[in-house]
This record gives structure tokens, C-alpha cells and sequence, in this order.
């Protein structure tokens, strides 16, 4: 289901913000599964960059993944307020769960469909198969993630590229075993 | 469906199986006897529970089979190919009846007719009158061919009431099977003050003269079996109500009765034979008549009773269960172990050694029963080989070794097809036919011989065959033709013969029903590699090929060596640890063909370091070298330290690690971090390969 038909449904949506370096981004409450403090990441050798490793959540394997390098940032800097998010997204049908490095997480917010943008169309240079939409909150912009097609893909993506090379219909999923993220 | 016929199809479905093998037996050895009771059992009991559970299609089929088979076990009549078709595709019919009770898709409405109809025409062959193909519900009757008196004891325990039966039910269901006469025991009834009106202590002996074979009078029982003692006994084989010197009246007293029982017996006593069925025989004993504890009567041999009890069903969900279970107790367990070690205590040490100990034994337990041998798979290819030797007219003669290797029931289950395939192909691609066999001097039946055995840590598969072999320059000509290769690449055999994995290549010239799609050997391969196995091919022209499946035996839980490089901590399967040598890290980095000399052998190894890009400053002054081995191949792994042995409980690393095949899973250690489990093959596999590219 588009997440456009989602939210027709319900006026009132709930979104999880966090920071990453100077940016806010927001994800669906609905994909958060729990949100951890950081334990010791067990690193997997020749693994892309923003694959940051692998951590014990109650006796599975999560996956852990940097999202600043994952949006072409620079990489998290482990402080008191580093959280994992553990998200659960949606690759090929399948439910699986991952792990976000972000640098702090803020605030559960309820939005209010009108105050939802739609779109960045104000600021094109945000590619939009990533990004949902835009709110504004006390004169701050709020990036809402298209989280499913962001982490199913395995390679480093810049949101704000909009040209055809990151297009997600070209390069989806976790198939290209060339892209290692050494960019 | 209710689940008393949700039972019966799970059993029939396996009574099926074991008709058809038995079936095959009896194709090979026609004379054989004890296989055509087999062949008889089988069916009666199918039959049985086909006509209690409403497979009344089921019933009437193996009902006509075996009245054929009968009169093959009595010597009336010869095991023919053309018994042995009509029953291997009734097998094939009952399978689809089990599904289609009543017959009502249009398929098998018409197999059913023509199956009938052949039946009917073996039937007719032989002359059985209509009156005995008729008979119902009575085979035994005719194989112990006579009437005679039985005494039962029914002794109902006293909670029968508590399930709502009522024992007169039961009692009038007896006499209704013959002549009879009931006798109610109240010898058991308590003074008046004491009775419990709702517990049962009346009991009943019964004399009944029936044509009705034990086994039928114990049916009348079936729901009730674990509530009362009951004892069948055969007494003589006259009837004793039709007889005026019989004093009935005798009977009435419980302190006369068994011994008047025991002289009318003994009127006769050239008929007297002691049939006896019971649970609880304390009854058999008053009755003078010797016990004997044979629940099947005259079917099947002893040894096949023991195997009956020897084993019990359980739902393959219920041990997936227990797998988790056991899963999460050793990862429980290390953090135990852990705990104990680092808080001295003497009693806890003790226990904490103890619960290892036990854990690892339940381990291996629970491990053992979710294996099984894999003749369950290969039984079925003796069925495949036989219709597909008669559809393409070729003398096929397949050996089976090995049957016993046992392997996760889901390994074989996944493995099912790639199997049948790679068999199509060798009994449609690889053997020839008769004449060109007996040209090329070769014996004129051809042989596929399928193996399986273990080596280390891996099961082998291999199914080989005496055929034509494979052509590589009709692979070559065909792949260059397909673009997989280009005209002057310059392969050798193994690579070449490795290329009939490739997708869409399919050498045979003529397309066959039996194989030959052009699909196949490529998702065979995928198959495989997705139960983390192998699969190679070798083939000699004019002597045959063999196809070899490699699969490793390790499932959820592995016994591991755990070893630590740089901060990050990794698990070597130990089947492949071959031994542990220490080395000065300096000899290793001096040393450019990358082999080293350990045990006056030369090694080539892999320095993990370098090949996980470990940071080089951190690198300690000793290396710790491990030894592993894979088809004869050594290769030393270099790690920093070696921790000691670990019971590792496999996780998967998820889709986002797929690309790092080296790593096969992970575990969780005592102290809640990760380990990763090496995938030593693919190791091996990756150092030996760049070692080519190197040279």
C-alpha cells in the first residue's frame, strides 16, 4: 500500500524525530519497533562502511546501520546520546529488522495531515524517492523518510541527489554485490 | 475434517509409501512369500482404517486387491507383472483418493473406473466366483476358515462412566456378532453404603460363538481400549449353544465358570488354538489357557513388531520446539558458565559444570531426533527408476548404498528434487539403450548407484551412473553457442563440466518427457548452495558421470572453536580444525608464496588479518595458526588468539550481510556479544582461488 493511501485513512499520524548532525528527520511510528542505548557492535570485516556491524537484541542478530553514511554524512560519533532505532521494514515481502545509528533521538509527534507538505517541491534538490515529506516546526524543517525503500537498498544514497543514477528503481535492493559503499 | 481422519491420512499416507516399497521388493523376489504378506498387511490395515473413517472408495479398491493378494499368499495363484502394475497405480490412486474421498474431480473419477476395470479383468483371469470376491469385512474368516467359540472378559475400568460410555453398548455390540450369551460378574459391587453411583463395577464374561476374526471382536473395543481390561480367548470350535449337553447354568456362577470352560475346551481338543488379546492379562491366567502377547495374531514377523513400539510419532512443529528450547539453553548456559567463571565459588562451578554437561548431551539428543536417514528419499527414486526404465525401454538397475546416513529432516526435504533431477538426467542423458550398450561391450542393464556417506563435518551425496559420459566438446560447442563462454577461452575438464550448471543449457538433443527442459541443472545447483552445500559433476566418455552433492551436517547449534582477531571474536566449526600450531607473526609476513612448513609439510595458508584489513599495528608478536581441511585440501587460517572450544547456537546475519559469504552465521556468547561463525569452506574455497589468480 502507498503510504499517500495510508494517510488518508488516518488524519492524525504519529512520528518519531531524531537528529542526525544538524539535520531532524522523522519516521513513522508504526516502523519503530524500540529504540536502544548502543552495546558493543561486533564489527563483520569487508562489510560496507555504514554497515556498522551486528549487536545481540535479546538473542537475535540486528543488523546495525550508520545513517549519516548512509546519507553520505560523515559517520556517527559515539556520545551518551547516540541511539540505535530499531526499525522494522519491508524488503522483497519480506519483514526484517534493522538497526539505525542516529546521533539523538527527540520526540514522538502527532501530525496533523494539513500540516504535512506532500512534497519538498519548494526545494527540489531533495530526491524524492527517499523523502515522504516536509513539515515545519518552529521554523525548522523536518525530513518524514521513506524508510522501507531507503534500507533496502544496499548502498550509500544522497538525498539529495535527484539524478537518475540513485534512482531506486535501477539499483534496488540487496542485489548488486559490487556496491560496497566505498565511495 | 475431524481429527480422528486427519490421523488416518497421516498414517495412511505413510502405509502407502510402505505398500509401494514393499510392492517393489515383491517385483524383484516374486516368490517370496513373507514379502507378499507384507504386501497383504499393508493393505488389510489400510483397509481397516479406510472403512471406520469413511474412505469407502479406499476401501472397496484394497478390498479387491486383497482378495488377489490372498489367493497369491495361499499358492492358488503366481505374482505376475501385470498384478504388480494394476497394484502400483491403485498405490498411486489410493495416494489421490485420500484427498478426493469421494471421487469427485474428474480425474480420478476416471482412474478409478479404468483401475476397476483392471482389477476387475485380473478377478475374472482368475476365476474368483462373485461369492468370494463379495465377502466384506470377513478375510480372516476365510484364512482361519471357521466359526468357534470365544470367551471375553470386558472389564470396564471403574471411571468408565466419567467418558459417558456405556458399557451394555458394548456388551450388546459383542453378542450382536454371533451366538452368545452374556454373563454380569457383580462379585466387584461394594456393600450398599459404599456404592459410588457414578464409577462402574459390574464386569462381563462372554461367551460368543462368532465367525468373527479376534481382531474384528477387538475392534468393537477400539474406543474404549485404555479404559478396560479385556481378554479374548478361543475356547473351542463348536458351538456350544447349539450343543444340549452343555449346562449353560454352569456358566452363571463365576467359581464353576472357568472350569467348565476348560473342560468343554477340552472336548475338543484337537481344534483348540489360544488366540489372545489383552493389555492387562491378569485374566488369561484363571482361564488356564497359555497367554501369548501377540498383538498382530498371525500378520507381520516379530521383528516388525518390535519396530512398531520402538518408535513413536510426534509433529515436526513440537521439535522445531525443542530445537529453540535447546537453543536458547546452551546460549543460557555460556552465560552460566561465564558467570561461574569469573566469580569463583566452588558449588557453583560444580553446577555450572554439570548443566554444560547435561546441556551438551540434550544437545545432541534433540539434535539426533530431527535427523533422518535418508533411504526415506531414496525409497521413493527405487519407484521413479522402475517407471522411468519401462517409459523409456531401458534395463535399469539402481543400487542404493548408504541408505542409512542420516541428515535434518529439512535437508532431505529440500533436497527431494535436485535429486530427482539430476537421477532423470542420468537414467535419460546417461545411460544408453540396450543395443547401443551391448555394442560399446558394456553389460546390457545399466546401473545408477546413489550414495551417501559422511566425511567430517559433510554428508556426500553422489549419484553415478555407467552411461555414455558427458561430451565436453558438446558442452563447449553449446555454451560458445549460448554466449557463455567465448571461442577461444581455454577451460579445463572440471570447468568445463561445471558449465551444465549454467542456466539454459541443455545438451540433450531430443527433448524428453523424463528430463531435458533446458531448466534444471542450474536450480539444482541454487538448491544446493542454498542448504549451504556443493555440487560437482565428473564424467569420462564412454564409462559414465557422477554427480556429487556436498552438504554439511551442522544445522542450528555447532560445536565450535572460538578465536579472537583484533577485537572481534569468531567461531571455526571444529569438524574442520585439523590442529592448532603458533608461529611468529614475522615468519608469516616474510613470506610471499604464502605457504608455510608445519609438521614437514607444507601449509598454504590465509592471514585473516590481512584478509579482514585488520588494523597491521595491532598485531601480536605470536599468530596462532589452525589448521582446517576440506576434500583433502589443508589451508592454515592465522588468527590472534585462540579462547578455547564453544557450543555455538547459529543465527542468521540477515539479508544485509549476504554478501559476505566468509561468515555463515553468528552466535551469542556468554557475555551477550556476538561471534561470528567462519564459513571455513568458502575460506578455503576464496584463498585457494586467489592463490591460482596470484601464480
Amino acid at each position: 500500500m502507498n503510504v499517500f493511501e495510508q494517510k488518508e485513512i488516518s488524519a492524525a499520524q504519529s512520528f518519531l524525530s531524531f537528529r542526525l548532525g544538524k539535520e531532524i528527520f522523522a519516521v513513522e511510528v508504526s516502523k519503530v519497533n524500540e529504540i536502544l542505548e548502543v552495546p558493543k557492535i561486533t564489527k563483520i570485516p569487508k562489510s560496507p562502511e555504514y554497515m556498522t556491524g551486528v549487536i545481540n537484541l535479546r538473542g537475535t542478530v540486528l543488523p546495525l546501520v550508520d545513517t549519516k553514511i548512509k546519507f553520505g554524512m560523515k559517520p556517527v560519533e559515539f556520545t551518551v546520546d547516540t541511539c540505535i532505532v530499531v526499525l522494522e521494514i519491508k524488503v522483497d515481502d519480506e519483514k526484517i529488522q534493522v538497526g539505525a545509528l542516529v546521533d539523538s533521538v527527540l520526540e514522538v509527534m502527532e501530525i496533523d495531515e494539513a500540516q504535512l507538505q506532500p512534497s519538498p517541491s519548494m526545494d527540489a534538490k531533495y530526491n524524492l524517492d527517499f523523502i515522504e515529506g516536509m513539515l515545519e516546526l518552529d521554523n525548522k524543517f523536518i525530513m518524514l523518510l521513506k524508510i522501507d525503500m531507503i534500507f533496502s537498498i544496499n548502498d550509500i544514497i544522497d538525498l539529495k541527489e535527484t539524478h537518475e543514477g540513485s534512482s531506486p528503481k535501477k539499483n534496488k535492493s540487496i542485489k548488486n554485490p559490487n556496491n560496497r559503499g566505498k565511495k | 475434517m475431524d481429527s480422528y481422519q486427519e490421523h488416518y491420512l497421516i498414517e495412511a499416507t505413510e502405509l502407502i509409501s510402505n505398500l509401494e516399497n514393499a510392492l517393489l521388493v515383491l517385483e524383484k523376489t516374486p516368490d517370496d512369500k513373507s514379502q507378499v504378506e507384507e504386501v497383504f498387511r499393508i493393505m488389510h490395515t489400510l483397509k481397516g482404517g479406510a472403512g471406520m473413517f469413511g474412505f469407502q472408495k479406499i476401501e472397496e479398491l484394497t478390498h479387491y486387491l486383497e482378495n488377489i493378494y490372498d489367493l497369491i499368499r495361499d499358492n492358488k495363484l503366481a505374482t505376475t507383472a501385470q498384478i504388480l502394475d494394476v497394484t502400483l497405480s491403485t498405490v498411486d490412486h489410493l495416494t489421490a483418493l485420500l484427498y478426493d474421498a469421494e471421487c469427485k474431480e474428474e480425474i480420478n473419477k476416471e482412474n478409478h473406473a479404468r483401475i476397476k476395470n483392471e482389477i476387475d479383468i485380473i478377478v475374472k483371469a482368475i476365476g474368483i466366483t462373485e461369492a468370494t470376491a463379495e465377502r466384506t469385512h470377513s478375510q480372516k474368516e476365510v484364512v482361519s476358515n471357521a466359526s468357534a467359540l470365544y470367551h471375553i472378559v470386558f472389564k470396564p475400568n471403574k471411571e468408565i462412566f466419567a467418558n459417558g460410555t456405556n458399557p451394555l453398548f458394548i456388551v450388546e455390540d459383542l453378542l450382536a456378532l454371533g451366538d452368545g450369551r452374556a454373563f454380569a460378574r457383580t462379585t466387584r459391587i461394594p456393600p450398599f453404603d459404599k456404592i459410588n453411583p457414578e464409577k462402574c463395577f459390574v464386569y462381563w464374561d462372554l461367551l460368543i460363538f462368532t465367525g468373527t476374526p479376534v481382531e474384528e471382536i477387538k475392534d468393537v473395543f477400539i474406543f474404549i481400549e485404555d479404559q478396560c481390561e479385556i481378554a479374548v480367548n478361543k475356547v473351542c470350535a463348536f458351538n456350544i449353544f447349539e450343543n444340549n449337553q452343555i449346562d449353560l447354568k454352569l456358566f452363571e456362577n463365576p467359581k464353576t465358570f472357568n472350569s467348565y470352560l476348560v473342560e468343554i475346551a477340552s472336548r475338543a481338543p484337537k481344534k483348540k488354538t489360544e488366540d489372545h488379546i489383552n493389555k492387562k492379562s491378569e485374566l488369561s491366567g484363571n482361564t488356564g489357557v497359555v497367554a501369548s502377547t501377540d498383538d498382530d495374531l498371525d500378520m507381520g514377523n516379530p521383528k516388525e513388531r518390535i519396530k512398531n513400539i520402538s518408535s513413536i510419532r510426534v509433529a515436526s512443529d513440537k521439535l522445531d520446539d525443542l530445537m529453540n528450547l535447546v537453543s536458547e539453553l546452551v546460549t543460557t548456559q555460556a552465560g552460566l558458565s561465564l558467570y561461574s567463571e569469573q566469580n569463583p565459588d566452588r558449588r557453583l562451578e560444580v553446577f555450572s559444570e554439570n548443566i554444560e554437561k547435561l546441556t551438551r548431551q540434550l544437545r545432541d539428543t534433540a539434535f539426533s531426533m530431527t535427523l533422518i536417514p535418508i533411504n526415506h528419499l531414496f525409497q521413493r527414486f527405487k519407484r521413479l527408476v522402475r517407471d522411468v526404465s519401462l517409459q523409456l525401454n531401458k534395463e535399469i538397475d539402481l543400487v542404493i548404498k548408504g541408505g542409512e546416513t542420516e541428515l535434518d529432516k529439512t535437508i532431505i526435504e529440500a533436497l527431494a528434487d535436485p535429486l530427482m533431477h539430476i537421477l532423470r538426467n542420468s537414467l535419460d542423458h546417461g545411460l544408453e539403450h540396450e543395443d547401443e550398450r551391448i555394442s560399446a561391450g558394456k553389460n546390457k542393464t545399466g546401473t545408477v548407484t546413489i550414495s551417501a556417506y559422511y566425511s567430517g563435518a559433510n554428508v556426500h551425496i553422489q549419484i553415478k551412473d555407467d552411461g555414455k559420459g558427458i561430451d565436453q566438446e558438446k558442452i563447449r560447442a553449446k555454451a560458445i553457442e549460448k554466449g557463455l563462454i567465448g571461442k577461444h577461452d581455454k577451460l579445463n575438464k572440471a570447468e568445463i563440466l561445471d558449465l551444465i550448471f549454467a542456466p539454459g543449457l541443455s545438451t540433450a538433443a531430443q527433448i524428453t518427457d523424463v528430463s531435458g527442459r533446458g531448466v534444471g541443472m542450474d536450480v539444482v545447483r541454487k538448491n544446493v548452495t542454498n542448504l549451504r552445500g556443493e555440487i560437482l559433476v565428473d564424467s569420462e566418455v564412454g564409462k559414465g558421470s557422477v554427480v556429487e552433492i556436498i552438504l554439511p551436517l551442522t544445522l542450528s547449534i555447532i560445536d565450535g572453536l572460538l578465536v579472537q582477531l583484533e577485537h572481534t571474536k569468531y567461531v571455526i566449526p571444529l569438524e574442520v580444525v585439523e590442529k592448532c600450531h603458533e608461529l611468529n607473526a614475522g615468519e608469516l609476513q616474510e613470506n610471499i608464496n604464502q605457504l608455510v612448513t608445519l609438521d614437514g609439510k607444507q601449509v598454504p595458508f590465509l592471514d585473516l588479518r590481512e584478509a579482514f584489513d585488520a588494523d597491521k599495528n595491532t598485531a601480536p608478536e605470536l599468530t596462532q595458526i589452525i589448521v582446517v581441511h576440506k576434500n583433502h585440501k589443508r589451508v592454515g587460517i592465522c588468527v590472534d588468539t585462540i579462547i578455547g572450544e564453544y557450543q555455538a547456537v547459529l543465527k542468521p546475519v540477515g539479508k544485509y550481510y549476504r554478501n559476505q559469504e566468509f561468515i555463515s552465521g553468528a552466535t551469542i556468547l556468554g557475555d551477550g556479544t556476538i561471534a561470528l561463525v567462519l564459513d571455513t569452506n568458502k575460506i578455503i574455497e576464496q584463498s585457494i582461488g586467489q592463490k591460482i589468480v596470484a601464480l
